[in-house]
């Protein structure tokens, strides 16, 4: 199935969106060696924990190609929130952040970074669907891009592509347990950014992991069981 | 201004000299170009001899020993730990790396671009003492007098080698032997083995009564011609020779002896005293020949990659015959000769990239290997002018197969394209931002089809045809049977025949790329964009020239020249009233090649977009003048193809 299956217009198309689409509709071929494959490392830092109702107050990314993390594209935005000041803000410390950036801003910056690259996140999936809450009022209800979780991708390498995930104590798949068990030490939690390079470096490790046990192209390394 | 990841690394960075003597500014600016690898235990970074790389590292965890190999075994060096600095022969005088970097204990390496260093080094003298001092690792060289720079030269003769140059500038340096082991055609093969053996030489002439050469024997025959299949040594030697014998004289020069030898792939060049195989033998010229007085050359990196099935091997070669190439370019090395041999190496990649997919496939598909195919490569390459990387564009033709056949065909040509892609992906080549390659199921076609395509274009010139006419009408089969390709050419030529107009919008299409220079004789450049302020030499000079040229040629007919300037040099013998026009055009192509291909390595880019401003004077007057065959070329062409009337 391809994106635009998904995708239903709903409001005005415009020229960033097309964009991002077009660059999009071109396939990854399956047998591109994972050398030469675009990471674009991502995390969010939220209102809260409902997709429905909080929204993002911090984005960062970091990208990775021929298997080393540009420092050069990192990024750290800030887009302006609804209802920002909720629950959480204080926790993270970002109240009173200074470069704010409209929401529409925001995702004109996003969609070029993003570009066709393959999205990797820890626990992503809770990422992705808050921004494609911010982007369905421009018509795109699903991201196109690939996906890649490092907590899958965790336990896919320790426990083998057919683990029984009901049996395996997914606490030692977090952020903060794995980065501890793979030597990356650990400042900067709770700024997106930093989790995002944290990431980052988790993926580094994990991608040696992956060539060591045969799996070297894009088709293998994006396999669902 | 930076962000969490910046000031991560940079405050690692800060902790440990020479980024501790940075200023803040710096550091970040610093902090920002590092690109951060990862590497297990066993792995190793950099080899000795090594080209240097544009980067130098500094350790972020793990350990590494920096190892020297040599006669007598693995000697250490250094043992680096966190926050050591090392590699830094790059940035201290572009050297190949004097030892081996082994990862013994899982590292995190941080990478630091040189370019951006350089710059600080001049201005802050303490970082750069602290080099000069040589408190990096493994700087071996900043510590040991000349000698030893010159040792780690000749370890590897790569590297701009002063080598190359004794054979162009002075052609006499090349040896061969005029004294030339010969036989008659009725010798036995065992008493010609045994003149081999007496002479201790690798291959032997066949002659006839007037000493013409009728065929060579060499070592590899008796090999594989004598030996392998049993055939008895009493038989004349006329039975395993190979013949005709492809014959040159020796005044024809160096880079065209060498030229025929690569083209041909051979061993040993027969030259004749007038060059022609009617005519006595007077010397002979082996490779081995060759390799002694070149060093580092095409026929190595050639043979290199002949002799490897290593995506990751041909990798390294392809960034050498770069380097090769900046060293021809910058040494005024004539333009055919540069094309000629960079496309050889584009060759061998593809056909070595095919013999890779090949064998990956052809278990899975036994009846495909009778199928005849060829893989066509378009566009520059298409026109054996490709010098840098820039974009692939390629197609696949094959035979139409009988019905039954048909969906595994097209699934196995498919899947080749596809795999060919990514090896050339692999080795450097940008992809085709139009997707004009052999992994695009529309471009992986068989003749029928192909025929319908071209017959399509012709008879519907819309522009998007007339775009697509002008890559694909510069293509060229560089592996696979060449036979099909020319029944597609002769089809083409066919329609075109019979729809003369086609011409006319080419022609038309040929006028709309935009000038080069504006009212005040000065460049356009572009208004807008991330290339603002730039000249866009493709589509401003070249692609204008390469377009008039191959309508010209095909209003002549002419098939086989792709080169473009070559193309210009066959028109001006066709229309001596245009001659000088023609060849004036031609030597502009070439220059503006030239300036294209070191703008690229200089600017580590496509090289398709130079800043007026940065060229010198004379460079400036060099580019302007060859713009001027254009706009003559573009009034002929609007004349002859009667334009103003077409365009009402």
């Amino acid at each position: 199935m391809s994106w635009w299956e998904f995708w239903k217009p709903k409001a005005e198309r415009l020229d960033f969106i097309r964009d991002f689409l077009e660059i999009n509709a071109q396939p990854i071929t399956g047998i591109r060696s994972i050398d030469q494959l675009n990471f674009t490392v991502i995390d969010t830092e939220t209102s809260g924990l409902d997709p429905a109702k909080d929204s993002i107050l911090s984005f960062g990314g970091v990208k990775i190609f021929e298997r080393k993390i540009q420092i050069q594209s990192s990024v750290e935005w800030y887009p302006t929130a609804k209802n920002s000041g909720g629950k959480t803000a204080p926790i993270h410390g970002l109240v009173g952040i200074q470069d704010q950036i409209p929401l529409e801003d925001f995702l004109k910056k996003l969609l070029p970074y993003l570009a066709n690259s393959i999205l990797v996140g820890h626990h992503v999936g809770f990422d992705l669907e808050l921004l494609e809450k911010e982007l369905k009022p421009f018509g795109i209800e699903r991201l196109p891009n690939a996906v890649l979780d490092t907590g899958n991708l965790a336990i896919r390498l320790e426990h083998g592509p057919h683990a029984d995930r009901s049996r395996i104590n997914l606490e030692s798949y977090s952020l903060d347990a794995l980065c501890a068990r793979y030597g990356i030490e650990t400042d900067d939690r709770h700024t997106a950014a930093g989790d995002a390079f944290l990431t980052a470096q988790l993926l580094l490790k994990l991608l040696k992991k992956c060539h060591a046990k045969g799996i070297q192209d894009f088709k293998n390394l994006m396999k669902n069981y | 201004m930076s962000n969490v990841i910046v000031n991560r690394v940079a405050e690692f960075l800060k902790r440990f000299p020479p980024f501790s003597f940075l200023e803040k500014a710096d550091l970040d600016l610093v902090a920002k170009a590092v690109e951060i690898q990862y590497l297990e235990k066993g792995e190793t970074l950099f080899h000795q001899g090594d080209v240097a790389r544009p980067h130098f590292f500094i350790l972020k965890e793990g350990i590494i020993h920096l190892v020297e190999s040599s006669s007598k075994g693995d000697e250490i060096h250094e043992v680096c730990d966190e926050g050591d600095v090392f590699g830094v022969l790059a940035l201290l005088g572009k050297r190949p790396y004097l030892l081996t970097s082994k990862v013994v204990e899982n590292c995190l390496i941080y990478a630091i671009p040189v370019a951006i260093f350089e710059k600080i080094l001049e201005e802050n003298s303490r970082v750069a003492l602290f080099f000069a001092a040589g408190f990096a690792a493994g700087q071996v060289v900043v510590r040991q007098d000349l000698s030893e720079g010159q040792r780690a030269r000749g370890a590897f003769k790569s590297a701009s080698g002063d080598h190359s140059l004794l054979i162009f500038s002075d052609q006499s340096q090349i040896n061969f032997s005029e004294k030339v082991l010969k036989c008659g055609p009725d010798t036995t093969i065992q008493h010609a083995a045994k003149l081999m053996a007496d002479a201790q030489v690798s291959s032997i002439v066949i002659c006839d009564e007037n000493d013409f050469p009728q065929g060579i024997l060499t070592d590899k025959d008796l090999r594989s011609r004598v030996l392998a299949p049993g055939i008895s040594t009493k038989n004349p030697v006329w039975a395993v020779m190979t013949s005709p014998v492809i014959t040159r004289k020796k005044q024809d020069g160096f880079s065209n002896l060498y030229l025929t030898m690569i083209r041909h792939r051979l061993h040993h060049l027969v030259l004749t005293v007038d060059g022609s195989e009617q005519s006595p033998v007077a010397g002979i010229l082996s490779d081995h020949d060759v390799f002694l007085s070149m060093g580092n050359s095409p026929a190595v990196l050639i043979h290199g990659l002949m002799n490897t099935l290593e995506v990751s091997d041909m990798r390294i070669i392809r960034d050498r015959a770069e380097q090769m190439l900046l060293y021809y370019l910058e040494n005024e090395i004539s333009m055919e000769f540069v094309a000629s041999v960079m496309t050889e190496i584009n060759d061998v990649i593809i056909s070595q990239a095919l013999e890779i997919v090949q064998q990956k496939l052809l278990t899975d598909y036994p009846e495909m290997a009778k199928v005849r195919f060829c893989f066509l490569s378009m566009g520059s390459e298409g026109r054996e002018e490709q010098l840098l990387r820039t974009d692939l564009d390629n197609a696949i033709l094959y035979q139409d197969v009988p019905e039954k056949l048909k969906a595994e065909a097209s699934e196995y040509f498919q899947k080749l394209g596809e795999g060919i892609v990514e090896v050339l992906l692999a080795c450097g080549f940008d992809p085709c931002p139009g997707k004009i390659m052999a992994s695009n199921p529309e471009w992986v076609q068989p003749l029928s089809v192909w025929k319908n395509y071209f017959s399509e274009w012709i008879l519907h010139p819309s522009p998007e045809a007339l775009m697509k006419v002008s890559i694909f009408f510069d293509y060229r089969a560089v592996v696979g049977s060449k036979a099909l390709a020319e029944e597609l050419t002769e089809h083409i030529y066919q329609e075109i025949a019979e729809k003369q107009i086609f011409l006319n919008f080419l022609a038309q299409n040929a006028l709309k790329n935009p000038p080069p220079l504006g009212f005040f004789k000065d460049f356009v450049v572009e208004k807008s964009g991330e290339n603002r302020d730039q000249f866009d030499i493709k589509s401003r000079a070249m692609l204008p020239l390469t377009d008039l040229a191959r309508l010209l040629v095909l209003s002549h007919r002419i098939v086989g020249i792709n080169n473009t300037f070559k193309r210009f040099e066959k028109l001006s013998e066709l229309e001596p009233g245009n001659s000088e026009l023609f060849s004036q055009a031609g030597k502009a192509y070439e220059i503006l090649m030239r300036m294209r291909a070191l703008e690229g390595l200089q600017t580590r880019s496509n090289g398709r977009y130079i800043q007026p401003k940065s060229l010198g004077k004379l460079q400036r007057q060099l580019l302007k003048n060859a713009f001027s065959p254009i706009s003559e070329l573009q009034e002929i062409v609007n004349i002859r193809f009667q334009l103003d009337y077409f365009r009402r």
